[in-house]
């Protein structure tokens, strides 16, 4: 077991529970409840500003905080912790409160009906958050929520996406939400395995195989069963770890810590690659394509000729937004498949038999590795994506919160401030994408060359080719955000 | 698989070459969910056939279908339910085995449950165990009875080997073999049973060996044998399944044992309680006539009452309260004190000697006190039998066996009921008229003597709600005599000696984590159970277990009924084994005052999350230790009963949780803790916190607790940052170790 794990594991000084402040802070039971108390607060205060607020979108607290702030900062933590967000997310946190009808206590009874996610869903894994990210997004740009639009829209945004968790959250056990339907999850955690926070993970694995209740799992005396599925005994990435903390409180063994690792770890080392994960990346990568492709003013044309030929009534065009997102889908899908035929090793059978997360195959074997090699690329181009907003707009947050106050207007200062503008933009944009380039050459060449060149008839030939798709992707995008001028 | 191979279908390989559809069919199939299964392993540790291991790649299990049975055993315990099983439970048919119908009933005492006949049928029950390696029936078996392991000897046809099995748990095996409900209790959390299907016949197989092996008697350990003077002495009030478990744990260990029983024969219940038909005599008799044989003093007909204690308490060692509950429950309604209306005790005594002389209803009603002369009428046919539980049931057998009628009342709904399936099968066959949901609201009298009985009706809809009476038109019956038979109730004469009993046998708070993963508490289980789920049973029983090893105050011990109010037979025998063991651990008094011989046993308790706590227990304990004191130190979760009833003093010791003003106190698991424990009679208890920055209340939680549970604070202290500084030996010294020294100084020299 121990060398199953060994490429993931990471080293024992890493662990920051070491350091008896740290322990002591998440052993607390408050701990997890004052990270969601802020911004539970910022996002009640979104719902309330936005639909009672001025309808000025950058004036307005709830849509400036949300579009101009917020999308900024959850990719920070994402890229650079992982599942940050999620150990603070208000939506999640506000669900979890009403199942365990409680703050911060370990309760023992939680409210609801407490079923199991239904098995044919749970068995595809990822693809129910990604076509839920999908469909929030489109939704976004058809009512136009993020430009900011009307800031009443981004309110029922927010209140569409915390009435559904607590739906989940009441109909199912556990996370089952934050596990197979939130919309930013596959995100997070794709884009979160370039973190550096390995999350909790059991310190000795040997003192988990003699252990006769499993705590960490079912729930203890001082923490709950993890919300996530996940066993800090066998995590291999920071993937399903939402940084909850309720493991470390549970374990009558004191046997777990939360662990740090080096960037990039959880893209490179876990062995087992999810082919729900897979496809994840790409539709996402698909996703973040369409959307710095939209801006390009060949695209307006195609969506406005798509729209009156199906009587839609204005952008975005679902059959354009979908088969864009598709065709690149599948065209990253292609490629491997492609690659998988010409260089597959012939002696080795790669089909095993089984349900879709199970089965291997031959394009399996290349796509899901190439898939994840491309994590780095992906991200930053997401991030580079939310930069203009951020750089003309961030600091109309403080006339958005001093209007709440009744002062301020459109004619402050710091409303039309930029901190940045277009040219300088641009330079920042491909800079991020050079940067997430080199990464996912790295994280590329490494996972070729451990699980790839062992499959492939020719090792030289796999890594110019994997290498050569990841630097085909970066300069895709690059070359988009040079056309796009730094559009928001 | 020559384990199941009896009459399975699909075990002999010849299906295997089917399609998938016609295989499917006959066999399980087990899929594991592998997004969600995390690699744990815990199905894999259970699975009895070994079906399930792991993708060493993947890090998921993986099953092979060809070795399950559908037992679900991995369903029920996979901590994120990522495993289902369907289709069939792969065993084969229980062997049934025919009850014995007499043809004339009266005067009949023969027993009318049997067991397995022959070796056939003994191996192919034993064949359809799974040797499960968690196996739920332990935990449902009262006694904890290794079960598997005794039905492998039976497979092995090794009944000596099966007796070894069971007398490690059990010295009434024929006995419980035949009055339990297994139902409830073994069979209903054998695994087969909480998958929903027929569970192994344990009762049946346990009494196969007793049936046809005899139970070894005690083993008087002659190195023991008392020469110096020096052996432990201890007198057992009653000489019922409680006492009977005591006296044979505690003359095997060489103890001197002396019972006193007020009724002229020993036995409790089972000597008068239980009719012959269900328990003969020979078995019933059978563990005093091998306990006096090993040397227990058995006086009968010596009542004890609450003032006789302390003299009890000067001549012995030790005193164990085992006198049962044996005062009739009586319904309070109009008409209760007509003539006519007794109770069970009163039936089921007279009961039993006249079916022993042939079941002459006059002899019986002579012996009630109501033959011919009184104001009574001459003739009695028709009883009416208050009640639908096991006694009343007993009560109406043993009255079909004098010729007159029965008709039994109980207010529960049928499917609630408490009664033992079996027994009310057996009871409507022999005619016995037993009505559910309804209860009687008045006896109307005729000249002084029940006449009539207004039974209204009554609605339950579920095994935890109290049945509501209904408005609608009750019936009126002709009844000649009326039983009471709800059950006994425990002697309130005890009241003071044994304060807080009987106590409730529920586990409160989280419960045992163990027991959750054995996946015991994850059904609902046998139907006769399902109003009570025999996990939820079996927790609560342990709280009667934990609560037997504690002794009420100085060397006063109880177990039983009078411990726990009316509880089985099993359970009752194993808290008296169980007190007994705490009594010998306890050992012999100091000459000539309370406490025991030897070294003084000092208990050091405590709940530390940052390992803070735990070592200024330990640095407390010091002072104990340098003092010659035997100081075991532990946390509080591996503290168990009987350490807590050894222990002389008692040093406890949690961290301080809450914000920094508000809800501060004792952390929640030292608070679940001490609300957990039982009775600590007046044991002296030192108590301590330590906190970051003020401890507040903490130590008045705690004493409160304590005093709550009869125990003496004779100390308290807190220690913050100034005395627990880190590496700093100087503070330690002043705090911690300076107050274990001085505690130990103090209680040390009061005691000599
Ligand atoms: S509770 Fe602790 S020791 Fe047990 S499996 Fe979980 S992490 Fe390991
Ligand atoms: S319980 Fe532990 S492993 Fe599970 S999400 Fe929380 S912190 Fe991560
Ligand atoms: S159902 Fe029973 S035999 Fe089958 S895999 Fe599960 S535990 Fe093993
Ligand atoms: S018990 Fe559940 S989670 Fe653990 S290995 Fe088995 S199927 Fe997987
Ligand atoms: S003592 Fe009773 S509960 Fe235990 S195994 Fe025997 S019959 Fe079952
Ligand atoms: S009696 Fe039932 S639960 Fe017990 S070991 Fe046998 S099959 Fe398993």
């Amino acid at each position: 077991m121990q060398d199953r794990f060994a490429p993931s594991d990471p080293a024992r000084g890493l662990d920051v529970t070491r350091n008896p402040l740290v322990a002591r802070l998440v052993r607390n039971r408050h701990f997890q409840f004052f990270l969601i108390l802020p911004n539970q607060i910022v996002f009640w205060a979104v719902i309330f500003i936005g639909i009672l607020g001025t309808t000025v979108p950058g004036l307005n607290f709830g849509a400036a905080i949300t579009w101009y702030i917020w999308f900024c900062l959850v990719f920070v933590m994402m890229v650079v912790v992982g599942r940050a967000w999620c150990s603070m997310c208000p939506f999640g946190g506000f669900g979890e409160w009403v199942q365990r009808h409680s703050f911060w206590n370990r309760s023992e009874r939680s409210v609801g009906l407490g079923l199991k996610f239904p098995e044919p869903l749970a068995r595809i894994g990822f693809l129910i958050p990604v076509v839920s990210f999908l469909l929030l997004t489109w939704l976004e740009e058809f009512f136009n929520i993020a430009g900011p639009g009307n800031p009443a829209a981004t309110s029922f945004m927010v209140l569409g996406i915390v009435g559904s968790a607590l739906a989940f959250f009441l109909v199912f056990e556990r996370r089952t939400f934050c596990r197979y339907i939130c919309p930013l999850t596959t995100l997070i955690g794709t884009v979160g395995s370039m973190g550096t926070v390995a999350g909790f993970r059991t310190r000795d694995r040997d003192i988990c195989l003699t252990c006769e209740t499993k705590d960490c799992m079912r729930g203890g005396e001082h923490g709950y069963g993890c919300p996530w599925y996940t066993w800090p005994g066998s995590a291999d990435s920071n993937l399903y770890c939402g940084l909850c903390s309720e493991c470390y409180k549970a374990c009558p063994h004191d046997n777990v810590g939360l662990y740090l690792q080096k960037p990039l770890t959880s893209v490179v080392a876990p062995n087992r690659r999810r082919i729900d994960v897979a496809w994840g990346i790409a539709l996402l990568w698909g996703l973040v394509l369409y959307q710095q492709v939209n801006a390009l003013s060949l695209f307006g044309s195609l969506d406005t000729r798509l729209n009156n030929a199906i009587a839609f009534p204005h952008y975005p065009d679902p059959v354009d937004y979908l088969g864009i997102i598709a065709l690149l889908a599948l065209a990253t899908a292609g490629a491997a498949w492609i690659v998988a035929k010409l260089l597959a090793r012939r002696d080795l059978d790669l089909t095993t038999p089984g349900t879709f997360l199970e089965r291997g195959s031959r394009f399996r074997t290349f796509f899901a590795p190439i898939a994840y090699g491309l994590v780095p690329v992906i991200g930053a181009d997401y991030f580079a994506r939310q930069l203009p907003k951020f750089f003309k707009h961030s600091t109309r947050l403080v006339p958005a919160v001093q209007h709440v106050f009744g002062a301020s207007g459109t004619q402050s200062k710091l409303y039309t401030l930029r901190l940045l503008t277009n040219p300088r933009i641009v330079v920042v944009q491909v800079s991020v994408i050079a940067l997430g380039t080199l990464a996912a050459l790295w994280t590329t060449w490494r996972i070729t060359n451990r699980e790839l060149v062992p499959v492939s008839r020719n090792g030289v030939a796999i890594r110019v080719v994997t290498l050569g798709l990841v630097l085909v992707c970066g300069l895709a995008a690059g070359v988009l955000y040079v056309l796009m001028h730094a559009a928001s | 698989m020559t384990l199941l191979a009896t009459g399975i279908p699909g075990t002999d390989g010849s299906t295997a070459n089917c399609t998938g559809e016609a295989s499917t069919a006959v066999r399980p199939h087990v899929t594991v969910l592998v997004d969600r299964c995390a690699g744990c392993q815990e199905c894999v540790v259970r699975c009895p056939t070994g079906a399930l291991g792991m993708d060493s790649h993947r890090w998921v299990a993986v099953a092979e279908d060809a070795l399950c049975v559908g037992c679900r055993q991995c369903v029920r315990t996979c901590p994120f339910s990522s495993i289902t099983v369907e289709g069939p439970l792969l065993v084969a048919e229980r062997v049934e085995v025919e009850e014995a119908r007499p043809e004339h009933l009266v005067g009949d005492v023969d027993e009318i449950r049997r067991g397995l006949g022959s070796w056939e049928e003994a191996l192919a029950e034993s064949a359809r165990c799974l040797a499960c390696p968690d196996p739920t029936c332990v935990r449902g078996c009262p006694a904890h009875n290794d079960i598997p392991a005794f039905i492998h000897a039976v497979a092995e046809r090794n009944l000596g080997e099966a007796h070894e099995v069971l007398r490690r748990t059990s010295v009434l095996p024929d006995t419980c073999s035949r009055v339990c409900n297994q139902a409830a209790q073994c069979e209903g959390a054998c695994t087969w049973s909480l998958a929903g299907g027929t569970p192994v016949a344990i009762g049946r197989l346990e009494r196969f060996v007793c049936d046809n092996a005899p139970v070894p008697p005690p083993r008087v350990s002659p190195a023991v044998v008392p020469t110096t003077g020096s052996e432990l002495s201890v007198a057992v009030v009653g000489a019922g399944p409680a006492a009977i478990g005591a006296a044979w744990e505690l003359v095997e260990a060489g103890a001197a044992v002396t019972v006193y029983e007020k009724d002229d024969r020993p036995g409790g219940l089972l000597g008068w309680g239980i009719p012959d038909f269900t328990l003969p005599e020979a078995v019933a008799g059978r563990p005093w006539e091998q306990l006096t044989r090993a040397g227990v003093v058995l006086h009968c007909r010596t009542a004890i009452g609450p003032g006789d204690l302390d003299g009890l308490l000067a001549e012995n060692d030790a005193v164990l309260l085992a006198h049962g509950t044996s005062l009739p429950l009586r319904l309070p309604v109009p008409g209760a004190d007509l003539n006519g209306v007794t109770d069970a005790t009163t039936v089921l005594q007279a009961g039993k000697d006249i079916l022993e002389r042939g079941g002459d209803v006059a002899d019986f009603l002579s012996a009630l006190g109501l033959s011919g002369t009184g104001p009574g009428p001459r003739t009695i046919s028709r009883v009416l039998v208050l009640g639908a539980g096991n006694t009343a049931m007993d009560v109406a057998r043993t009255l079909r066996r004098m010729d007159l009628s029965a008709v039994c009342i109980d207010w529960l709904d049928e499917q609630f009921a408490l009664v033992r399936p079996d027994e009310l099968t057996e009871a409507r066959a022999e005619g016995v008229d037993v009505r559910f949901s309804r209860t009687v609201t008045e006896l109307r009298g005729e000249g002084g003597w029940v006449g009539h009985a207004v039974l209204a009706h009554t609605r339950q809809r579920s095994g935890s709600e109290q049945p509501k009476t209904l408005s609608e038109q009750p019936d009126v019956i002709s009844v000649d005599l009326v039983v009471m038979a709800m059950g006994y109730r425990a002697d309130p004469a005890f009241s003071e000696a044994l304060p807080g009993a009987p106590l409730r046998r529920e586990a409160n708070g989280l419960p045992d984590r163990r027991w959750m993963a054995s996946g015991i508490l994850a059904n609902s289980a046998s139907e006769v159970a399902f109003s009570n789920p025999v996990g939820t049973l079996a927790l609560g029983r342990e709280v009667g277990l934990w609560a037997a090893a504690l002794p009420f105050r100085d060397r006063l011990w109880a177990a039983g009924d009078a411990l726990v109010g009316p509880s089985t037979v099993v359970e009752s025998m194993t808290q008296g084994r169980r007190a007994a063991r705490a009594i010998m651990a306890a050992g012999p008094r100091a000459p000539g005052g309370s406490g025991h011989r030897g070294p003084r046993r000092v208990l050091v308790a405590y709940e530390s999350r940052s390992g803070h706590t735990q070592r200024a227990a330990e640095a407390a304990a010091g002072g104990f230790s340098e003092r010659g004191d035997q100081v075991r130190i532990l946390p509080i979760s591996k503290v168990g009963p009987e350490d807590l009833a050894v222990a002389d003093f008692l040093l406890v010791g949690s961290w301080v949780e809450g914000l920094v003003v508000a809800r501060v106190r004792p952390a929640k698991a030292m608070r679940t803790w001490l609300a957990g424990l039982p009775r600590l009679g007046a044991k002296p208890v030192g108590i301590f916190c330590t906190y970051a920055v003020s401890p507040k209340g903490t130590l008045a939680v705690m004493r409160r607790a304590f005093e709550a549970k009869g125990a003496v604070v004779v100390a308290e202290a807190a220690f913050g940052p100034g005395e627990l500084g880190r590496d700093l030996p100087e503070k330690w010294e002043s705090g911690p170790v300076a107050f274990g020294r001085e505690l130990a100084h103090q209680t040390g020299r009061a005691r000599r």
